[in-house]
């Protein structure tokens, strides 16, 4: 409450200096809301004009197609679509396996960091950031070289073990992709939750310790439940990502074929857009899509709202 | 996946859209074509074909009417076509572009080429075509393009393999089973062939041998049928051979491909006159030089053959100055200039006659173990007629790449077709288009 106080006369405050105020904040707002307006809002204007309309042909369909307005027509059909369906379905495995694993893994590197010695900890961080500095595309074909039976030194490797596994079969496709995106993902998150960590205030593990809690209690009991803001802001970041997946699928399916063409939703938008030649239903799948990430990251903002609240 | 910025739960949509908002609408008919006689001007030319740039010098030191400037772009498989489409929807595409025969139509049918009529010189070019190529650049009376290669499908053999199973070249179907199961009976681990889930157009042309007709218009409709009965029989065929591991599934050019036919463990390729160089590039330090022969597809007991790939030029609706570009066009198409200035980029076989002995002698063949250029003519020869390409090939293309995708998991091939032919039709009805079964 008393913060809220503050910030009331702040802003009044503000308001009486008005007349000078608001010309240099415009001044320096205005090359954001530019850029802002021409990159943001207008692609996305021109979507949803785009999502309501349909090009029509008729007969054997040569000659100029007709625009017309369809209503929400291009939306029904993209929920209708079975692969479209497919690729959501598919993409909430991917976030059932992906999610736990990447976020679970940052937590345990993050807290095993905070507690080694400080010589050890620049240079595992080190070596845990490394696999993000690799770009996406790349650490997709690398991925791709370790999957593919019979070049692969990995697949190889198991085969002398007696173990015969196809990384790129129809049931395995989906798990070894979202081994790229952990490999790719738990070291950029260890250091936002070791950053968290830095600031949880020394005095508190200090009484703790007074109190007879080891490394693991401390970490369980102490670090982990403060660094709870930081793990909703990776989870925030980490759905809306994952509902973006296009690179690594796309790329591994130049190496097996058990990756359709319409294997996630940004796929299926793609292909929408530059193979079916349906601009229209592509602007709708991609709204929709944006839809969902809007939901999930409302949702996921309340439900850790409510968490740092308890 | 990227998060980088708090505005990231827009981003999607921005991402998408923004690829969307590049394409615009914008469709500004090009003026009316005039027959000039004599054109001028500078125009732009757009191919994934390797030693195009120096074909398009070449013209330039020919002529001083017309500037050509060249721009390579990826091919189909990496996005070519998508690149040409949205830049000739958005107006700034090429004068002059390279489609392969399946896409053609659905060019075409975008109003996204233009009609060469009243542009080139007629009897000069077109007429002096063979049936089967010109049915593959002309709709409703109008010719759209003028064709480079044609492209006859073929089968490539590793000779030592086949002697060593103790079998000639299969010549029929029947043998190349035959074959196959001998093959398997003295190395174990080979295959005769590999079936590539990637490479649709190879299907259609199995198909197309066959006597199978995916596509055709009864009327103002178009007739589907990719699963036709010459379809079935090819697919319970091949189905046959991935069973009895006569053949192997792979993506067709993956890494893995390669190393398939470096390390003998694929011994074949179902592939076209086109095939020699990647032949050549991938198993020339695995020692097997001389060893690799093309020969005909073996057939259903009749000779017969089909085209796979090869590709056309034309004048995009984007074009300024179409009449330049058309003459272009026939330069790139049937000048004896234009294949030499080409060099020793791959073993063209090409549609206008006279020029193939041209590309023959810039050619190095000597990696192989047969006269290759003499099996190209021959299957040149026999090739089924009555084959047409469907108003848009992308949408069969992907649905029968996605629904081969089953393979390894029980699928079968049967399955697949049926599940492409159900997709195509769908599509096409979705976009307004009159579709008979």
């Amino acid at each position: 409450m008393a913060i809220q106080a503050l910030t009331t006369t702040v802003r009044r405050r503000g308001r009486a200096l008005a007349g000078t105020g608001g010309r240099t904040a415009a001044l320096f707002l205005v090359p954001f809301f530019a850029v802002f307006a021409i990159a943001m809002i207008a692609p996305v204007i021109y979507s949803l004009v785009l999502s309501f309309h349909s090009q029509q042909k008729s007969g054997l369909g040569f000659g100029e197609a007709k625009t017309v307005f369809v209503g929400l027509e291009n939306y029904v059909q993209v929920f209708q679509s079975e692969t479209f369906m497919e690729g959501i379905g598919r993409l909430g495995l991917y976030c059932l396996i992906y999610i736990p694993c990447m976020v679970g893994g940052a937590v345990v590197f993050a807290l095993l960091l905070d507690a080694s010695v400080a010589k050890a900890r620049k240079l595992f961080q080190l070596l845990v950031f490394l696999p993000h500095a690799v770009p996406g595309v790349i650490a997709a074909l690398i991925w791709a070289y370790l999957y593919t039976p019979g070049i692969s030194p990995l697949v190889q490797a198991l085969q002398g073990g007696g173990i015969q596994i196809n990384f790129l079969d129809a049931h395995l496709v989906l798990p070894s992709i979202v081994n790229i995106g952990v490999w790719e993902w738990t070291g950029y998150n260890v250091i936002i939750l070791f950053t968290a960590l830095q600031a949880v205030p020394r005095e508190i593990l200090e009484a703790a310790r007074v109190d007879g809690a080891g490394e693991i209690r401390a970490a369980v009991s102490i670090k982990f439940p403060l660094i709870l803001p930081a793990l909703s802001v990776i989870m925030l970041f980490t759905i809306i990502g994952t509902l973006q997946l296009f690179t690594e699928p796309n790329i591994i399916s130049k190496a097996t074929a058990s990756v359709t063409s319409t294997w996630v939703p940004n796929l299926w938008a793609y292909d929408a857009a530059f193979i079916r030649h349906n601009l229209n239903q592509a602007a709708a799948a991609s709204i929709i899509i944006a839809g969902l990430a809007a939901i999930l990251s409302l949702a996921v903002t309340r439900l850790s709202s409510r968490m740092n609240k308890a | 996946m990227k998060r980088r910025h708090l505005f990231a739960g827009v981003a999607g949509l921005a991402a998408s859209t923004l690829l969307l908002a590049a394409c615009g609408t914008g469709p500004t008919p090009a003026a009316v074509p005039t027959p000039t006689e004599d054109p001028s001007g500078s125009i732009t030319f757009w191919s994934s074909l390797a030693g195009m740039d120096k074909v398009a010098e070449a013209f330039n030191a020919s002529q001083d009417k017309i500037k050509v400037s060249f721009e390579t772009i990826p091919n189909g498989a990496n996005g070519g076509y998508a690149k040409l489409s949205t830049a000739i929807t958005a107006g700034n595409g090429p004068d002059v572009a390279t489609i392969e025969y399946p896409q053609l139509p659905q060019f075409v049918s975008n109003s996204q080429v233009i009609p060469l009529d009243g542009l080139i010189n007629k009897a000069e070019t077109v007429d002096k075509l063979t049936d089967e190529t010109k049915a593959l650049v002309q709709f409703g009376e109008k010719t759209y393009a003028l064709p480079y290669d044609a492209a006859p499908m073929l089968m490539w053999y590793r000779k030592d393999m086949l002697d060593k199973a103790g079998v000639g070249v299969p010549k029929t179907w029947d043998e190349f089973e035959q074959a196959g199961k001998k093959l398997k009976a003295v190395a174990p681990d080979s295959y005769l062939a590999s079936f590539n889930p990637n490479e649709v157009a190879a299907s259609a042309g199995l198909a197309w041998q066959a006597g199978a007709k995916w596509f055709g218009t009864e009327g103002e409709s178009w007739k589907v049928g990719v699963n036709d009965e010459a379809t079935q029989k090819v697919a319970t065929y091949w189905q046959k051979l991935i069973d009895q591991k006569i053949v192997k599934v792979t993506q067709a050019y993956s890494d893995e491909w390669s190393l398939d036919l470096a390390n003998s463990t694929v011994v074949g390729v179902v592939g076209a006159n086109w095939s020699a160089t990647g032949i050549q590039k991938r198993t020339e330090a695995s020692a097997q030089k001389g060893q690799w022969i093309a020969a005909e597809l073996p057939n259903w007991g009749n000779e017969s053959g089909a085209f796979y790939g090869g590709s056309s030029f034309n004048v995009t609706k984007s074009s300024k100055n179409p009449a330049a570009a058309a003459k272009f066009v026939e330069f790139l198409t049937t000048s004896q200039e234009a294949i030499k200035a080409r060099g020793n980029t791959g073993s063209a076989f090409l549609a206008f006659p006279g020029l193939t002995p041209v590309a023959q002698q810039a050619y190095d063949a000597s990696y192989f173990g047969n006269d290759i250029y003499e099996v190209f003519n021959k299957a040149y020869g026999t090739i089924t007629p009555g084959w047409q390409w469907g108003p848009n090939w992308d949408i069969t293309n992907t649905a029968l790449k996605d629904a081969y995708g089953k393979l390894t998991t029980g699928g079968t091939i049967h399955d697949a077709v049926d599940t492409a032919q159900d997709a195509t039709v769908a599509s096409l009805k979705q976009a307004g288009l009159s579709v008979k079964e």
